[in-house]
């Protein structure tokens, strides 16, 4: 099976910090990958470069075989770590902008989904709730038949009863052939989709693992986050 | 995906514009409305309204080029704007015709206003034509408007040197939004690109100036003619408008140099906060 990205020698500096050093490894296709580590241990700079928000960097990177650009945009569905629709939007001009804009988007899924999910198509953004929007924002994201589904802290501010929710939203709707790299540090809510999961450090791949290996020795993805986090606590 | 681009570039930046816009073209049915109904007061409150509301229009669309192109690229719908599967550079070009065609509608309306001032004045006596223009301090000026025969061609130097001016405007603004928002500078976006813009402008402006030195070829407009010269031409009498050739061809490659500028660090040095 070939690898939907790969990475190597990836570095990324804000002055002195260094966030990402010499990072490297690959995610194979039709593969739901963890992105775990403590805040400010690189994770969303990463997503950054995978997603081409951040250009100046060093080191290869690779998405379907090819660097960031519009290709990989197309087949990257990106879900940010914040609420990025303009506020003047309602979500029936939000599903329109993605139907524009991206042709593997489901619109009809979208307008069905909106509804069920009890969000007001005619309702604007900006008279919407922080849960609304991400809400939204994930339907969108959900809706398309990407090859790759990038999804930053996608539970992050929700309560367990809305991360389960979430979480079956994601799971019945992502394209099955895809891959799925979702960052988060609430690991106990998401270890049982993972096949594999990547925790980040001090800007360094310390742990690429399939999650059956870890279970394989008799322990959790929660229980291997807090043995090699225990530091940051 | 370029008229996509327009279209919600369109949506988008109208919020800002079209709150202005519609205040002016209320003033202007008030002034409408007391020219019909004869009703001095009402006329010269409206005048006055749609005066400042013109000068207002062009304020406003000038600083919405600003706040636009910052929201949509660099604040956090940038993170929906440059995940869009397209080139850096279309979705530039679909912020500068946008920002363009603004520009020219905000000229345009101001132009209309200050009309339809007029037209409300010369409908009086002649002494509120006299006050009217004397409030504003245009008084003289018909006199100074050139021949029909030279109009044409006065029209087509002016549009080319709006297109020009406006071009150079807004290759400053994303230049210097574009820069600051680069990891260095993204500290203090707002102060770095105010003082990007302030340096570039000047560093451009001086060069300009001496360009126009080293190549004193001016064209100008006079009330009868239109015609090139090797001196300044303001010395001359019934001269109107007088252009530095030099100049004016370095502003035209100056606008170009900073779009093609933009676009390069936006596809290479982009570093969304």
């Amino acid at each position: 099976m070939s690898n939907i990205i790969q990475v190597e020698g990836l570095n990324k500096s804000y002055g002195k910090k260094v966030v990402l050093d010499n990072v490297s490894f690959s995610i194979e296709e039709g593969s739901i990958v963890g992105l775990l580590g403590p805040n400010g241990c690189g994770k969303t700079t990463l997503i950054k470069i995978l997603t081409g928000l951040i250009k100046d960097h060093n080191g290869m990177v690779r998405i379907d075989n090819e660097e960031p650009g519009v290709h990989t945009k197309s087949i990257v569905a990106f879900l940010p770590d914040k609420s990025y629709l303009p506020d003047w939007m309602k979500p029936t001009d939000a599903i329109s902008y993605f139907a524009d804009f991206y042709e593997d988007f489901d619109k009809d899924k979208a307008i069905s989904m909106v509804t069920e999910f009890g969000l007001d198509p005619h309702q604007r953004l900006k008279t919407m709730s922080k849960g609304q929007q991400e809400k939204l924002s994930l339907i969108l994201v959900m809706c398309r038949r990407a090859k790759l589904y990038i999804l930053d802290e996608p539970l992050g501010g929700l309560d367990p009863a809305a991360r389960s929710a979430i979480l079956d939203l994601i799971m019945n709707n992502y394209a099955k052939d895809a891959s799925v790299l979702i960052s988060t540090h609430l690991i106990n809510d998401v270890e049982r989709i993972f096949d594999r999961v990547l925790m980040i450090s001090q800007g360094k791949v310390i742990v690429n693992s399939h999650v059956d290996e870890i279970r394989e020795k008799g322990k959790t993805v929660e229980e291997v986050f807090k043995e090699v986090f225990s530091y940051a606590w | 995906m370029l008229g996509k681009l327009l279209k919600y570039e369109i949506k988008h930046s109208a919020r800002y514009t079209m709150v202005i816009y519609g205040v002016t073209a209320i003033f202007a049915l008030i002034t409408g409305i007391a020219l019909i109904a004869n009703s001095t007061w009402l006329g010269v409150t409206g005048c006055f309204a749609l005066y400042v509301a013109g000068i207002a229009s062009v304020v406003v669309t000038l600083v919405s080029v600003i706040k636009n192109f910052y929201d949509t690229l660099y604040g956090r719908q940038g993170y929906l704007t440059f995940t869009l599967p397209v080139k850096c550079s279309t979705l530039l070009l679909s912020k500068v015709i946008v920002s363009f065609l603004w520009i020219v509608v905000s000229f345009l309306i101001m132009a209309a206003t200050y009309l339809l001032i007029f037209l409300y004045a010369k409908d009086k006596s002649e002494g509120m034509l006299d006050s009217i223009m004397g409030v504003f301090a245009v008084s003289g000026l018909m006199e100074l408007l050139p021949s029909k025969a030279v109009l044409i061609q006065v029209v087509l130097m002016v549009a080319l040197l709006a297109i020009l001016t406006i071009l150079t405007y807004v290759g400053f603004v994303y230049f210097s939004v574009t820069v600051a928002n680069t990891r260095p500078l993204q500290s203090h976006p707002k102060l770095f690109g105010g003082l990007v813009f302030f340096g570039v402008f000047f560093l451009t402006s001086s060069i300009g100036n001496k360009l126009t030195e080293a190549l004193p070829l001016t064209f100008n407009v006079a009330t009868d003619r239109v015609f090139f010269a090797f001196k300044n031409m303001f010395e001359v009498e019934n001269v109107l408008l007088s252009y530095g050739v030099g100049g004016t061809i370095f502003s035209g490659i100056i606008a170009l140099g900073l779009l093609f500028a933009t676009g390069y660090i936006m596809e290479h040095k982009v570093n969304l906060k």
